[in-house]
């Protein structure tokens, strides 16, 4: 068995089935990036050492470049894609043998097709970013204005031809200019309606605008007429809009505040499940959205790679179930479903099958409410979903909702309630905390959203036994103080765990060597992992009270000991009245195991010859401990620990 | 756990067993083998060798037993109608037959009680001649009406003993004052069997003595299965590098075990009912037989007419070349790689690791947090348990002190795990634990900073308007008056005192104790119940798996008044089924400055759909449609752009954009009433496409739109309007062409 990750068939089936309507809806963001003589320009120069000298459109692409290769780890399957306007050049779609996409328009320029990104369109925007002559070349204002309805419509059959399927298909554009059509009324009223085309098609326009040094952003000149709110978001509360600023010296560099913006907006919401009923109480009924924020991320699993081709090609495996006997393809519903028993097989009928699982409609149904403390350490099974109030079924969700979420952040108090998140789910137990939000100091952007959390509970059957072990040795009150003033010298900043804190190295390394692969760079030589514990810190702040910790503790445990050893002598003299030869107790240095052991203890021990004296078992156990090899001979084990030892 | 058992069941079968008592329509046999079925299912369901059964028929008409060949009186009337051995499906269905009333009123039920122990005792020895080590035990389920010796009970008893064999008595109307049930009209010879067994399960130490209607009822009972401890890592939880700093760095010998595995339901396997050898022709494309590899996901043989189902991968490439621009290719002839983003980026085999960190076995303390500082959402997932190493007496101190100064500062620890060598570090929140006979570290995993997405939420607290204005009183934010009736109605369900224990002192209600999980343990119940009664249908689930699923009644009716209140001030509107149908219910859209586009539009009203601007147009055209016949006119030209793009796709290049126009045609002419407009549409394109009307070798897109899109006939279901019901819908998904299209 491998370790904790024991996966059967059927846990994935419910995983996936679990996030597929969360990874269904594929999601394609296409940047329009204004270039223009004032969003070329440098913010004005500052005294400042982290002083910002990108212009607005170098912000804006050394960002798209961050994104894209951000999004390559997270989210594989999406697709993005960056047109530059207003240049002098213009480059549309390439052109694939049907004339539908040679439609010219000017001054667009297509830098990177909307796809899933490769390597090249890595390649491409960071040469743009660090290659001066290319930017040169590329980044040159037009002399006539560009029509804004060029540019929507370039947009729409980017998608329409790209990325028809897409659930979620957004066109993000970063410009500084609020009113590209100022005094033409047509050009204006054009550029509305391939604004409604691109609604009508299922594009959502955001913008990122920047302000100019002089000058505050007017959405309402323009692009009021262009952007649309999303019927789904009903009349709830908005969201402060954002206007970003190219400051210079003071304040947040203009790309940070970029990627910290379009990050919040990147991941769309994505419903895990929607408008399910909240019944708080009998007849009393609101109904709430449930979202996947905290969601375990893994390295992308390995793949068939086709080499003999032009170029290497990642290979797609279809699946097909057959039938054993004649190795016939069998339709989905062909397929009947039993249950092993007792070397036989029991049968339900589809609809049986379907009746078995079913636990009536999809429901969040408050059992009643506990305070906070009652919800034990250990009762953890999976991630949390967050919900949040939706208008859309029962006008005055939201303010029932916050109503119950003041009073439970109030008294620390929680929900539990009975779940059923979809049709035919199984149904769990789940314990309602509320949050508080959590904004990230430096961006001000927010962290934690204010809202409510399910907490899945276990069943007793997800609780397993407690291991055997002994009588509990319950340490004395001075080596629990001694420990009391390591821990209190040692609290993390801020005193929380902040994840953001904490990248995940195996994935981090994965992709960097993936990338430098990818991308013929020179591989990277140590991993960057912030997880591993400041060994040079905790040394200085807490070493000396550990060091104490460490006395106390030798001789607590040899008194202990002695207890004890007196203890089972005076057993033994009743036991045996003839009085026999004691046995005789060992001395404490030789109770020692060689794990206990100190490096000068150990150093000692290999100058006496004494390391022999192990059996092999303890000499592999030291070995193990500290990821060495332990195969061999025991006398290759005894050098790897002098070898080890003398490096230490 | 996985010990050895054997385990008896003897059966009273006698004439007075086939008679109804108490109101029940069930004979009294049927009735207590109702639990004693769901025993031997429950056995049979572990699927284990090592569980052996035996079943001893008491007052059968024939005697079969060998005890019988040397002293027939004393053993007459009893059957061994199962030997102890592994319990199989052939063995329960012979059983079945097999335990019917008999005609008899003869047979002793401590002579039973004597061939159960002899079999026991048999099947239990070793080879060597030793006792083996086995969970035994007799269960004898009587209505008490048979004549019992009770001469020569002492020896036996103390053979029972001996030999450690449970004996449980079941009896159908026996009196139990603490379950609550006593015969009134009970015959003096039932009584003083009832009496007499009662002593018997008294002498022995492992007896248990009830009747059959408690043992019937604890059936619904879920029985949790328990698990060995596993072992998730032994090595040491340090505090400090060792190495660089040896006098200041913390080491103790731990070990970490599973606290919460989730239980999942079993799971079924696939079959299919075996084809009579000639029906390929009819289901089109599936007759072809693969190539490539299969494997078997799961691996029962053949049973009846059933076949089990395995899965076979293809493999195919990109080969502008080939029909249909694909190729396949053998497993053998590709290389392992990652995507990255849609490169494919090759490994050669001796590279295999290199994305992979390297990371050592270890266990390690980050630092420590105030536990009113964590929020418990953030958990990842299931928790452990960490304890000293066994036996080792100085590590168990260390961890005590390290356990006792996180409970006295109110902390929990953050740590880093490499459970194995090789293995990817997770972080982990340690959380003491202390209890009279163990204290441990509890810990549960906690979130990388990938693990967490951002989802801009607006605030509950406050409103902000477009404008950037922060608001206080607003209609999505509670009342004064709204939060504290909430604030009295929570209080009002409180539960943290609600249950009783067994003292009937106020307790926790619900503790996770006494929850069950449903699924598990539905499934469970249905298929031992399957198995014994195959003609009945699914039992609804039992009480125990549901109560949790309501608020307690008692409680519901006192907080009655409060939710009443609470109601009142919330004031919540449900919205009222959306009005199906756009027709004559124009909703007019708008950009955020409110600017009439349609007038704008209006000036040239659609009437022709460019292939390029297909959806909008759509859209616009139906929006602005005066009558049905431009309904119609737009349904046909986007049907003739579909038709256009599939003719024209190389490959499938355009068959996403077809679908994608397929599909907003379909939901418009639901939204638009017009079910039977799409209908004819997509009748016409079935027929098309497996006529190679469109192109040949389109068929793969059918497929496309019948099992990716679901894009079929629009059944009187969805759309009121609709001429077709649903299975006419769903049977319109095959590669079969109706006669008439």
């Amino acid at each position: 068995m491998s370790d904790e990750h024991i996966k059967t068939e059927d846990d994935q089936e419910e995983e996936e089935y679990d996030e597929l309507d969360y990874i269904a809806q594929k999601d394609a963001v296409l940047f329009a990036i204004d270039v223009s003589k004032s969003m070329l320009t440098p913010p004005p120069p500052s005294d400042e050492k982290k002083a910002d000298t990108d212009s607005p459109t170098v912000a804006a692409l050394k960002c798209a470049y961050h994104i894209m290769q951000q999004r390559i780890i997270s989210n594989p399957r999406d697709m993005m894609g960056v047109l530059l306007f207003g240049t002098e050049e213009s480059k549309s779609q390439r052109d694939d043998g049907n004339q539908r996409g040679g439609l010219a328009y000017p001054h667009c320029y297509l830098l990177n097709d909307l796809d899933i990104p490769a390597v090249e369109d890595v390649k491409i925007l960071r040469e743009v970013i660090e290659d001066g002559d290319e930017a040169k070349k590329l980044l040159v204002p037009s002399q006539e204005p560009v029509a804004m309805s060029n540019l929507l419509f370039c947009a729409n059959q980017i998608f329409t031809t790209k990325a028809p399927n897409f659930g979620s298909r957004r066109l993000f554009i970063i410009t500084d200019n609020d009113d590209p059509h100022a005094g033409d009324k047509n050009a204006k009223s054009q550029a509305a309606v391939r604004a409604k085309d691109l609604y009508d098609l299922g594009v959502v326009i955001e913008l990122f605008p920047v302000s100019r040094p002089d000058q505050k952003f007017d959405r309402a000149k323009f692009y009021d007429d262009i952007i649309y709110r999303d019927p789904n978001e009903g009349e709830e509360p908005a969201l402060v809009p954002t206007t970003l600023t190219s400051s210079g010296g003071d304040g947040i560099p203009l790309l940070n505040s970029l990627i910290s913006d379009i990050n919040s907006k990147q991941v769309l919401k994505r419903a895990l499940f929607s408008n399910l009923p909240f019944e708080i109480g009998p007849g009393f009924r609101i109904s709430v959205k449930g979202y996947n924020i905290i969601q375990k991320q893994e390295p992308a699993r390995s793949s068939y790679i086709y080499l003999d081709g032009e170029r290497a090609q990642i290979v797609a495996g279809e699946t097909t179930k057959i039938a054993d006997d004649t190795a016939q393809t069998v339709e989905k519903a062909e397929v009947k479903k039993a249950y092993k028993f007792a070397g036989d097989t029991v049968f339900f009928t589809p609809e049986e099958q379907k009746e078995l699982k079913n636990f009536g409609p999809p429901i969040l149904r408050i059992i009643g409410f506990k305070p906070q403390s009652m919800l034990p350490d250990w009762a953890s099974v999976k991630k949390s979903t967050f919900i949040y109030p939706s208008e859309e079924d029962y006008v005055g969700s939201t303010r029932v909702f916050a109503a119950l979420w003041q009073k439970l952040l109030k008294d620390k108090k929680m929900g539990v309630a009975w779940h059923i998140p979809r049709r035919n789910a199984s149904p769990s137990l789940v314990a309602i905390l509320p949050s508080t939000e959590t904004i990230d100091e430096q961006t001000g952007g927010q962290v934690i959203p204010q809202g409510l959390w399910l907490y899945p509970l276990p069943f007793a059957d997800d609780i397993r036994q407690a291991p055997d072990c002994p009588t509990p040795v319950v340490a004395p009150d001075n080596l629990v103080d001694a420990m009391r003033k390591v821990v209190q010298q040692l609290q993390l900043p801020k005193a929380t765990y902040d994840p953001r804190k904490y990248p995940n190295p195996s994935l981090q390394w994965h992709y960097k060597i993936l990338q430098a692969i990818a991308l013929e760079e020179e591989l990277p030589e140590t991993p960057e992992d912030k997880t591993i514990p400041r060994y040079r810190q905790i040394n200085k702040r807490a070493g000396e009270y550990v060091h104490r910790w460490g006395v106390i503790l030798d001789e607590k445990a040899r008194a202990f000991e002695t207890e004890r050893k007196g203890a089972g002598i005076k057993r033994e003299r009743n036991d045996e009245d003839d009085g026999g030869p004691k046995k005789k107790a060992r001395p404490a240095h030789s109770a020692q195991s060689l794990d206990g052991m100190s490096i000068t203890d150990l150093r000692a021990a290999i100058a006496a010859g004494n390391l022999q004296k192990f059996v092999v078992a303890d000499l592999k156990e030291w070995l193990n401990s500290r990821g060495l090899s332990s195969s061999g001979k025991k006398a290759d084990l005894v050098e790897r620990i002098e070898q080890w030892v003398e490096n230490a | 756990m996985a010990s050895k058992e054997a385990t008896v069941y003897i059966v009273d079968q006698g004439a007075s067993t086939g008679e109804c008592h108490n109101g029940r329509v069930e004979s009294d046999l049927d009735y207590g083998m109702r639990y004693i079925w769901d025993k031997i299912a429950e056995t049979m369901m572990a699927n284990r060798v090592t569980a052996g059964v035996g079943v001893i028929g008491l007052r059968t008409d024939e005697t079969e037993n060998e005890l019988a060949e040397t002293d027939a009186e004393a053993y007459s009337n009893i059957c061994v109608q199962k030997p102890l051995g592994p319990m199989e499906m052939a063995h329960l269905r012979d059983l079945q037959k097999r335990i019917k009333t008999s005609s008899t009123d003869h047979g002793d039920a401590i002579s039973a009680i004597v061939v159960a122990i002899q079999l026991i005792e048999k099947f239990t020895t070793l080879k060597s001649g030793k006792p083996g080590k086995y969970a035994r035990k007799i269960v004898l389920l009587t209505d008490g009406q048979g004549t019992i010796e009770d001469d020569d009970i002492e020896p036996i008893v103390e053979r029972i003993n001996e030999l450690g064999i449970g004996l449980v008595v079941v009896g159908v109307d026996f009196d139990d004052a603490e379950f609550g049930f006593i015969e009134d009209d009970k015959s003096a010879l039932k009584a003083k069997n009832e009496k007499l067994l009662k002593k018997l399960t008294e002498k022995c130490s492992k007896g248990v003595f009830g009747t059959a209607a408690e043992a019937i009822a604890d059936l619904s009972v879920p029985r949790v299965k328990p698990y060995r401890p596993y072992s998730t890592y032994k090595g040491k939880l340090s505090l400090g590098d060792f190495r660089s700093y040896p006098e200041t760095a913390m080491l103790i010998d731990v070990e970490r075990f599973f606290r919460i595995k989730v239980a999942k339901p079993v799971s079924a396997s696939s079959f299919v009912t075996r084809s009579s050898a000639t029906d390929g022709a009819a289901s089109g494309q599936s007759s072809h037989t693969l190539r490539g590899d299969t494997e078997m996901t799961d691996a029962p043989s053949s049973v009846g007419d059933l076949v089990p189902v395995r899965s076979a991968t293809t493999y195919k490439v990109d080969d502008p070349a080939a029909p249909g621009g694909k190729k396949d290719v053998e497993r053998e002839e590709l290389a392992k790689g990652y995507e990255y983003g849609r490169t494919a980026v090759h490994i050669s085999e001796s590279d295999e690791n290199i994305t992979k960190l390297e990371t050592f076995s270890s266990f390690e303390i980050v630092g420590f947090i105030p536990n009113d500082k964590y929020q418990k959402f953030l958990n990842l997932g299931e928790s452990r348990i960490t304890i000293a190493q066994k036996t080792n007496e100085k590590a168990a101190m260390a961890l005590s002190s390290f356990i006792h100064a996180l409970h006295e500062l109110d902390s929990y620890a953050v740590a880093r795990i490499v459970t194995k060598d090789g293995k990817d570090p997770q972080m982990l929140l340690l959380a003491p634990s202390i209890e009279p006979d163990m204290e441990a570290l509890i810990d549960v995993p906690l979130p990388f900073a990938e693990d967490v997405r951002v989802y801009r939420f607006p605030p509950l607290d406050r409103v902000i308007t477009t404008s950037g204005a922060i608001l206080t009183k607003h209609r999505n934010l509670p009342s004064d008056e709204l939060v504290h009736a909430m604030s009295d109605y929570v209080d009002s369900m409180d539960l943290s005192e609600f249950g009783r224990d067994e003292d009937d002192l106020p307790t926790e209600y619900m503790p996770i104790e006494d929850t069950y999980s449903p699924i598990v343990h539905r499934i469970n119940q249905a298929i031992r119940r399957r198995a014994v009664q195959p003609d009945e249908a699914i039992p609804p689930p039992p009480e125990i798996l549901t109560r949790y699923s309501a608020p307690p009644p008692e409680l519901v009716s006192e907080a009655a008044p409060k939710l009443e209140k609470l109601v009142a001030a919330a004031s919540v509107k449900k919205v009222p089924p959306k009005v199906k149908g756009k027709r004559g219910r124009r909703e007019v859209i708008k950009p955020l400055s409110g600017l009439d586009i349609e007038s704008l539009l209006g000036r040239e009203k659609r009437r022709k759909l460019s292939p390029t601007n297909a959806i909008p147009e759509f859209k616009q055209m139906l929006e602005t449609a005066s009558d049905v016949a431009v309904l119609h006119d737009a349904a046909s030209q986007m049907a003739g752009i579909i038709h256009e793009l599939i003719k024209t796709s190389l490959g499938d290049q355009w068959y996403a954009q077809a679908l994608e126009n397929l599909s907003v045609l379909r939901d418009q002419m639901i939204e638009f009433e017009e079910p039977d407009t799409y209908n004819a549409i997509i009748r016409d394109l079935k027929a098309k496409l497996l006529r190679d009307e469109l192109g040949a070798g389109r068929r793969e897109l059918w497929f496309q739109i019948v099992r990716d899109r679901k894009l079929g006939l629009i059944d009187s279901e969805t759309a009121e309007a609709s001429t077709v019901k649903q299975e006419e819908a769903a049977d319109f998904y095959s590669m079969k062409l109706e006669p008439a299209e």
